[in-house]
């Protein structure tokens, strides 16, 4: 698991970027200050924080959290407050999406896969299969108290969803209480900033345009400059990951509830708010919208941007 | 499902959530020694934050004074700021009281009227009795009431053993050119009462020297003064305008107009009347001045940011009804040391040029038996003078990023010789004394 963990330091004009791998994703920390000691230890923190969270809850990891939560699946395994706390917010998530949003879906992946082919997919799912596996799906089905959590057989939990925006906002915790340096912390495009740059200038953040890195669809894709002073951005929606059957195409997001996918979900959603991991969730519950999810980003009065 | 999702305001929600989830410590934390675990970093309201200072100004000879500064603010949720800042003085030492000095030894009445002192022959005539303690508060809220629109308003509270300071103020800044100019327009009036120990001395009434512990000494003092306390009330509008110039360099200009009545009198200054042949003093006098000052002044300040240093260039002329004009260029450079000399130190050189022409009733002394003027002082402060400031200032950052830093500056003041006629004894007297002082200061922000 600790493979690659390496962590480099450049130099900027008016600061350090430290670059990092974790979660399957280049990391990027960029501090404006010169002080070569605090940027260490800074960079010593905070990728000890986002990797401690990495082993804590990855389920590629046979060591987490988690891989000890879904290999015992059907009797009690005990967890700590953090965990707690974690499983605590996937359920009010849960609730507010009405089982759209369940971390238990994951093993809907086992019928469904997305490898972004853009031929026709020979490998699509039957009703049979899908309903099988539903059976293993369902937060429901799940209990848990501050001490201990229990699957139903056959079930498996999934940080995937708020891992990453967790990690950040963690990173940025780290970030205020170790310096007044403004901070920008960005793991694989979800990314967080402690304060505006010096003299109240903001950061400067490019959105990747969901088919910068394909050549398929439209070619007018082009990056997204944003301007961000305080809080959090996270995208969902990842436009590589899709398959196509019979001319339609279907998205990765599923529908907890059906098995199937989300319907007209746009490709990718940005969303900006104060903390990482509450745009993370509004960008998931905006795609889980499907057709609907610009009408229900609007109402939450928050910015985001949609793409189809 | 959309239905109920609408029912629901799952920002709120969420917020809720996050605070819930982000509010505890955590063990990586908790064992780091530089970490304060109890973080609160989710609310959205930030936490106070602190700059105290302390300063030490001494002129040689002359007074000393120790100030205390504490500056608390906080910012809430809508960008709402609020800033209290509590002020000590004292103040110690001695202060010109205005009269000339003498071949021989001269005795002035204290100005409470209780005891006199003596000054020794060639002595430029100091008052020893100055010590007092100084109380300031103010207060200023500061919001967002539009778009582009901010507005401030504050209060002001200054006391002393003698004297009570009141003010308020409001401002109100429009952004324009996306935010890279400002317009900003403010007021603020003051109202200042004096009830210096012994009363307000009758303009122009003589001191009266003699015994003080006999019968009939306190009846001739209360002679010499007209009341116990009296008023005065300052009206200042300041019209500003800051632009930003590119991304290294913005400039502010400002206008002020400030006008002053009411008891504009230092009630602790004399001016000498001299014979016009010998030079000797026949008589010291209380001071004169009219009772109200029409002030103006501009200012313009430009900062440019180079790739590491900073430069702070400002300049103000003001000019008044007195006849007084000033010129002051002020001038920082801040130095970033890098992390050689401390964690993110820097130097600030410090130079700071000021020049004034007197008031129109400025005299260092009178002539016996000419007509008197209207107003006439000896104050060296309001006399045609030029000084100047050098000093450095050292910063760094100590634990938990706080900012400690320490000046240390040096300050002279040269009054110009007005030109007056000098008649017998004056001529080998010194009657523009030079001030020297110093000033040192620490200030931590936490």
């Amino acid at each position: 698991m600790n493979k690659n963990r390496t962590v480099q330091l450049i130099k900027n004009k008016d600061g350090y970027g430290i670059t990092f791998n974790a979660m399957a994703s280049p990391c990027e920390v960029i501090i404006q200050s010169m002080d070569k000691p605090l940027v260490t230890q800074l960079a010593d923190l905070i990728t000890n924080e986002v990797w401690r969270i990495e082993d804590k809850y990855s389920r590629y990891n046979k060591l987490s959290v988690c891989s000890a939560i879904n290999n015992n699946a059907g009797r009690s395994v005990s967890i700590d407050q953090e965990t707690y706390l974690l499983l605590n917010f996937a359920e009010q998530c849960y609730q507010l999406s009405d089982g759209l949003f369940d971390i238990s879906s994951g093993v809907l992946r086992k019928v469904w896969s997305f490898k972004g082919d853009k031929n026709e997919t020979d490998n699509f799912p039957t009703v049979k299969k899908i309903n099988a596996m539903l059976c293993r799906v369902g937060w429901r089905k799940i209990h848990f108290d501050q001490t201990q959590i229990i699957l139903a057989k056959g079930m498996e939990i999934d940080f995937g969803g708020i891992g990453k925006e967790y990690a950040v906002d963690r990173a940025i915790q780290v970030a205020k209480q170790l310096t007044q340096s403004p901070v920008l912390v960005n793991l694989g495009g979800d990314l967080a900033v402690t304060s505006c740059r010096l003299n109240n200038e903001p950061w400067q953040v490019a959105i990747e345009h969901p088919d910068s890195n394909s050549d398929s669809y439209d070619n007018t894709s082009t990056d997204m400059i944003v301007s961000l002073k305080t809080g959090a951005l996270a995208t969902s929606g990842d436009a590589r990951r899709y398959l196509i059957k019979d001319g339609k195409r279907y998205s990765h997001i599923l529908n907890a509830k059906t098995g199937w996918p989300i319907n007209d979900a746009p490709r990718s959603i940005t969303v900006v708010a104060p903390q990482c991991i509450q745009a993370g969730i509004l960008a998931t519950l905006g795609l889980l919208q499907g057709n609907h999810a610009e009408e229900f980003l609007t109402e939450q009065e928050i910015q985001y941007w949609a793409r189809r | 499902m959309k239905n109920k999702l609408e029912k629901i305001n799952v920002k709120a929600v969420l917020t809720i959530a996050t605070a819930a989830l982000l509010s505890t410590s955590n063990p990586v934390l908790a064992n780091s020694t530089k970490v304060d675990t109890d973080s609160s970093n989710v609310s959205e309201e930030g936490s106070w934050d602190f700059d105290s200072a302390f300063l030490f100004y001494s002129e040689v000879d002359r007074v000393s004074a120790g100030e205390v500064i504490i500056n608390a603010q906080k910012t809430f949720a809508n960008d709402e700021i609020l800033n209290l800042k509590l002020t000590v003085d004292a103040l110690t030492g001695a202060s010109a009281n205005g009269a000339v000095a003498q071949p021989n030894v001269q005795t002035f009445t204290r100005p409470s009227g209780n005891g006199q002192y003596t000054i020794e022959a060639g002595e430029t005539p100091l008052d020893d009795t100055f010590h007092d303690t100084r109380v300031q508060l103010n207060g200023q809220w500061t919001q967002p009431i539009a778009p582009n629109y901010t507005a401030s308003g504050g209060v002001h509270l200054s006391k002393e053993y003698d004297y009570l300071s009141l003010g308020i103020n409001g401002n109100i800044a429009f952004d324009f050119d996306r935010k890279n100019s400002t317009f900003s327009a403010g007021f603020s009036y003051f109202q200042d009462t004096f009830t210096p120990e012994g009363g307000i001395p009758n303009a122009f009434s003589s001191m009266l020297i003699g015994d003080s512990s006999s019968a009939s000494w306190d009846d001739n003092f209360s002679q010499t003064r007209i009341d116990a306390d009296d008023t005065k009330t300052t009206t200042d509008i300041l019209l500003g305008f800051t632009q930003v110039i590119n991304r290294r360099m913005i400039t502010q200009f400002n206008y002020s107009y400030s006008t002053v009545d009411g008891y504009l009198n230092d009630p602790f200054k004399v001016i000498s009347v001299v014979n016009s042949e010998t030079g000797l003093t026949q008589d010291n006098i209380y001071e004169s001045r009219p009772d109200s000052r029409v002030k103006q002044s501009v200012y313009a300040q430009s900062l440019y940011h180079f790739d590491s240093s900073v430069l702070d260039v400002s300049y103000r002329y003001m000019w008044d009804d007195w006849e007084i004009t000033s010129h002051t260029i002020d001038s920082r450079f801040r130095i970033p040391l890098g992390d050689s000399f401390g964690k993110e130190s820097y130097l600030q050189p410090h130079f700071r040029f000021y020049q004034q022409s007197a008031a129109e009733f400025y005299q260092p002394f009178l002539i016996d038996g000419s007509a008197l003027p209207n107003y006439a002082s000896a104050d060296y402060r309001i006399g045609e003078m030029t000084a100047f400031t050098v000093g450095l200032k050292y910063g760094l950052l100590v634990d938990n990023g706080h900012e400690l830093s320490f000046r240390l500056e040096y300050y002279h003041q040269a009054p110009e010789d007005a030109g007056f006629d000098t008649p017998g004894e004056l001529k080998d007297i010194e009657l523009y004394p030079t001030i020297d002082a110093i000033i040192a200061q620490v200030t931590y922000s936490f």
